[in-house]
């Protein structure tokens, strides 16, 4: 467990970390086509070779406004439930293995971080926020919320 | 170890199924041979597998149910319905423990020796069975030589053995998974061929590369197809087990049924046929339970004792149609209506005006059942709604028609396979979609002035053949947001009419089509399924990602599908329908002369355009060649033609077919206004008006009179004579003057007819040179020889009546 390996990514500036156990591959994004009336979150789709991915953004997906931050054109894939995800995050920064568990902080990361997050882990290169992809994949609640008023 | 005892229990199951419908059969008929075959063989099968293992009650069951079946089909007794449901109780026994066999637990034996014992075997060796057997001995004397197969006992003894079986197939099992993977990398290879292409493409013609890259995409091509099959299994597998259904519900209900089953040998995705299980099972369940009546009942109504379900599965194209027919007492109209007007779902104006069709498509809405009381047949809670949405999942469709009296048929239809599916890309403000394929009824462009746009509200209106539908924007069903200007502009360049599984019609307009063909359609994530407004995702030929449109999702969101709602829209429709039916059905066009024509559009077989060339106007009357046949014309103008190309109308009254020479066809309408006839003109019907101007409606019976021909094919038969002065000189004018051209023997073909000397043929087929195509034999003497089918060489009529023959032409494959 201390030695998990870790994908270390940027996600509205702040330093994030992922099992690499959860990421299949890094991939570079290529078209994707936007699905009209989806949940926020959700950028679209684009082809994996034959396989359709369904591209989250990780900033919409924790409630932030994705705009506010560049993005570069590679995305984290994850799988769940037999389908497969992009997740479009600032930057992919590096892998590299934890130090520890992960712990809290006191006072919490704030309400969409803290719901996404496992806790603060220590890696090689600094402290990171471990993340957990399922629930980047279901949303921010808040969004949902809106998207389902809408509809 | 493991593996060859899972082996062993799919095996029996498989057999299971295959032999519960040869059980009812043979049931049916005790005489069929081949059923009691197949049943024996099941459980000689079964028997002979329990000799690896350690089963000795399935062994005792097999072993028993062997010999009662040995000695039915050694003639020594004849099979009867107690033997049958004993046999029935014995593989259903024998199903139940190879169950418990697979979930490792222990089947309590008791009544096993009942079950044997029911056989009524006749070795009274056997310990243990004498109880019931000399009951069932008593009934069936079963006396060796004449046992109602009515065959000689020796042509029994040489099956005393079992046959061996057809040829089976070799198989393998394969967990789907791996299939499906396979069928991914399959899939992926497809899109990198086309990448492949594209770079090709741009990189210009290169013969050396060309050549191979050729055959690589015919490779992959096969390899596909290949793959797609694998997944394929015959429906025989799930109408193999409707017998032994429709059997057991029968004597449950105390009716009695017939099935009749065509088709078995269609395939379908294997997880198609699971969908399709249920529904199917559900219509049989009714079509026992409330369609066929009581023998009484039936006999009293004049209709054999014996109902009838009949079930056919077709393949046509990219879709299966299976119907289920039953002969029973057909859908009461009237309770479905009261039943429907009770639920609230019409009111009685409504139902006033509703067709037979669209009343009884009601059956199909949620929570409707006409069973007066619920039977624990039939009632189960699962309505025909059910069916139909389950159908329509996966993009099928169910249909019902029933004639009072005389029985019900549901009929449906259902995609080949879920991933695989035929779709139309559309695209509007900028971004591309799909459709289904089956749910496209035409695609109009909405530029056509016929359409008649209108905004009633915040719904817009089309008007297509006549009736109203509604309209809806995909680019603001999507929400997809573009310039105000620019929106009005695009907005409607092209209709696609869509057609609901129901029956309803609607319009989506797109800004323009984008091609069709074959889409491999991938799940999407629950998400975005959860927006409704798509069934899942596919990758265009460069690989873009599409999306594909759920239509009958959408139709339901804006209220669109059989609801109250649009039922006023169809009741609109039936009141114009009604108007159309008393109107008539007729091909607008404009004449040479510019004068407005209509011909009623049941004569119309096709529209055609010829080039000048193909008017042949040396004849009497002109004639024009049309797919190979002379077809009378009609309707030239009185000058030379100037345009290259002629416009026909190709007219048919069922045989004899016409050309009608049109300067510009218009459309096709309804003719709603009065006919008022023409006395002094023959060839008009009669004189109408369509959009305030008049037109003229041609009297198709004038015309057919006058100028319909049966058509004439247009190239000349030809003929090969024998070679001699006679032949040229007195044979050869008579064979032309009934249109055969004359070729030398070199230039024979199997179209060819060949006249020949009895004598000649003789030789030529002693010599083994047989002759191809029809053949003509000629004897020198008036008087026929017994046997040969030769025609003297002066009997004119006899000649020519075989010339006419041996030019009719016959369907293809016919001709030899």
């Amino acid at each position: 467990m201390s030695e998990e390996l870790l994908v270390i990514i940027q996600i509205a500036g702040r330093r994030c970390a992922l099992p690499a156990l959860a990421v299949r591959s890094v991939i570079e994004l290529a078209a994707i086509a936007p699905i009209p009336r989806a949940p926020a979150h959700i950028t679209g789709i684009a082809a994996l070779r034959s396989q359709a991915l369904t591209v989250i953004d990780c900033r919409r997906a924790l409630g932030l406004a994705a705009e506010e931050w560049p993005t570069d054109h590679r995305a984290v894939v994850v799988a769940q439930d037999g389908h497969a995800y992009a997740l479009r995050v600032d930057g992919i920064e590096d892998i590299t293995s934890a130090i520890g568990a992960p712990g809290q902080v006191p006072g919490g990361f704030g309400a969409e971080w803290s719901r996404a997050a496992r806790g603060l882990i220590e890696t090689q290169i600094g402290p990171a926020l471990l993340l957990d992809p399922a629930v980047l994949i279901a949303g921010s609640e808040l969004a949902r919320s809106e998207s389902e008023a809408a509809a | 170890m493991d593996d060859l005892l899972a082996e062993f229990i799919a095996e029996t199951r498989e057999m299971l199924a295959a032999s519960s419908g040869e059980i009812v059969a043979w049931e049916a008929d005790p005489s069929d041979r081949a059923r009691l075959d197949a049943i024996f063989r099941f459980v000689h099968t079964v028997k002979g597998n329990c000799g690896f293992f350690d089963f000795p009650r399935l062994a005792a069951l097999s072993h028993a149910a062997e010999d009662a079946l040995a000695d039915c089909r050694a003639g020594r007794r004849e099979p009867d319905r107690a033997l049958v449901s004993a046999v029935l109780a014995i593989i259903d026994r024998i199903a139940a423990l190879v169950d418990a066999i697979e979930a490792g637990s222990v089947l309590p034996e008791e009544g096993e020796a009942e079950l044997i014992a029911a056989l009524g075997l006749d070795d009274e060796e056997e310990e243990g069975e004498e109880v019931a057997a000399p009951r069932i001995r008593d009934e069936t004397p079963a006396p060796q030589a004449d046992a109602g197969t009515g065959q000689p006992p020796a042509t029994s003894k040489t099956h005393a053995h079992p046959p061996p079986g057809p040829p089976a197939q070799r198989t393998i099992r394969l967990p789907v998974e791996l299939l499906d993977r396979v069928m991914s990398g399959i899939s992926d290879m497809v899109l990198a061929r086309n990448d492949l292409a594209h770079r090709l493409r741009q990189a210009g013609t290169q013969p050396t590369i060309d050549g191979p890259f050729e055959r690589l995409t015919a490779i992959l091509s096969d390899v596909r197809d290949a793959v797609t099959r694998m997944r394929m299994q015959r429906i025989e597998t799930l109408l193999g087990a409707l017998p032994r259904l429709v059997r057991d519900l029968s004597n449950e209900l105390g009716k009695q049924v017939m099935i009749d089953v065509d088709g078995g040998d269609v395939e379908l995705d294997r997880e198609m046929i699971e969908t399709i299980r249920d529904p199917l099972t559900h219509i049989i369940r009714n079509a026992i339970d409330h369609g066929i009546e009581a023998p009484a009942a039936r006999r009293a109504a004049g209709k054999r004792e014996i109902g009838l379900i009949t079930i056919t599965a077709r393949q046509s194209g990219n879709t299966i149609a299976i119907t289920i027919g039953d002969d029973g007492r057909g859908l009461d109209e009237a309770r479905i209506a009261a039943k429907a007007e009770a639920m609230g779902l019409i009111s009685a104006a409504e139902r006033a005006q509703m067709r037979r069709e669209k009343l009884l498509d009601l059956i199909f809405e949620p929570g409707f059942s006409t069973a007066a009381s619920v039977s624990n047949i039939s009632g189960r809670g699962v309505g025909l709604d059910v069916v139909r949405q389950n159908l329509e999942k996966v993009g099928g469709s169910i249909k019902v028609a029933s004639e009072p009296g005389a029985g019900t048929r549901f009929t449906l239809q259902i995609p080949l396979t879920l991933s695989i599916i035929a779709g139309l890309t559309v695209e509007t403000a900028g971004q591309r979609f799909a459709i289904p394929q089956s749910h496209v009824e035409e695609i109009v462009e909405a530029s056509h002035s016929a359409l008649a746009f209108t905004r009633m509200g915040e719904t817009a209106l089309v008007t297509f053949r006549g009736k109203r539908v509604v309209c809806l924007m995909l680019d603001a069903l999507l929400g997809l947001a573009r310039p105000a200007p620019e929106a009005e502009a695009a907005r409607g360049a092209t209709l696609v009419m869509l057609r609901l599984a129901g029956g309803m019609l609607f319009a989506l307009a797109v800004d323009r089509i984008h091609g069709h063909g074959d889409l491999v359609v991938k799940p999407l994530a629950p998400a975005v399924m959860r927006c409704g407004l798509y069934a899942g995702s596919t990758l265009l030929d460069d690989g873009q990602p599409v999306l594909l449109l759920d239509i009958a999702n959408i139709a339901a969101m804006h209220q669109l599908a059989i609801d109250k709602h649009s039922r006023l829209e169809i009741a609109a429709e039936e009141r114009e329908a009604s108007i159309a039916r008393s109107g008539v059905q007729a091909m607008l066009f404009s004449d040479f002369a510019g004068r407005r024509m209509a011909v009623r559009l049941e004569l119309v077989r096709r529209i055609e355009t010829a080039p000048a060339s193909a008017i042949d106007l040396s004849g009497p009357h002109p004639r024009a060649v049309i797919d190979g046949l002379i077809l009378p014309l009609v309707g030239l103008p009185d000058e030379a033609l100037t345009t290259p190309r002629l416009r026909l109308l190709r007219l048919t009254d069922g045989s004899a077919e016409l050309l009608l020479a049109v300067r510009e066809i218009e459309d096709a309408r309804t003719l709603d206004g009065a006919l008022n006839p023409v006395p002094d003109d023959p060839l008009a019907e009669a004189v109408t008006l369509v959009d305030g101007r008049p037109v003229t409606l041609i009297d198709g019976h004038t015309l057919f009179a006058s100028h319909g021909a049966a058509p004439e094919i247009a190239a000349r038969a030809r003929c090969v004579l024998p070679d001699d002065d006679w032949a040229r000189t007195i044979l050869a004018p008579l064979v032309e003057a009934a249109g055969y051209a004359i070729v030398p023997p070199a230039s024979a073909d199997d179209k060819t007819v060949t006249i020949i000397f009895d004598e000649v043929y003789e030789v030529a087929e002693a010599l083994g040179r047989p002759i191809t195509g029809p053949v003509i034999r000629l004897r020198n003497q008036p008087e026929a020889p017994a046997g040969a089918p030769t025609i003297y060489r002066y009997d004119r009529a006899g000649l020519l009546a075989a010339l006419a023959a041996a030019r009719t032409p016959r369907p293809a494959g016919d001709r030899a």
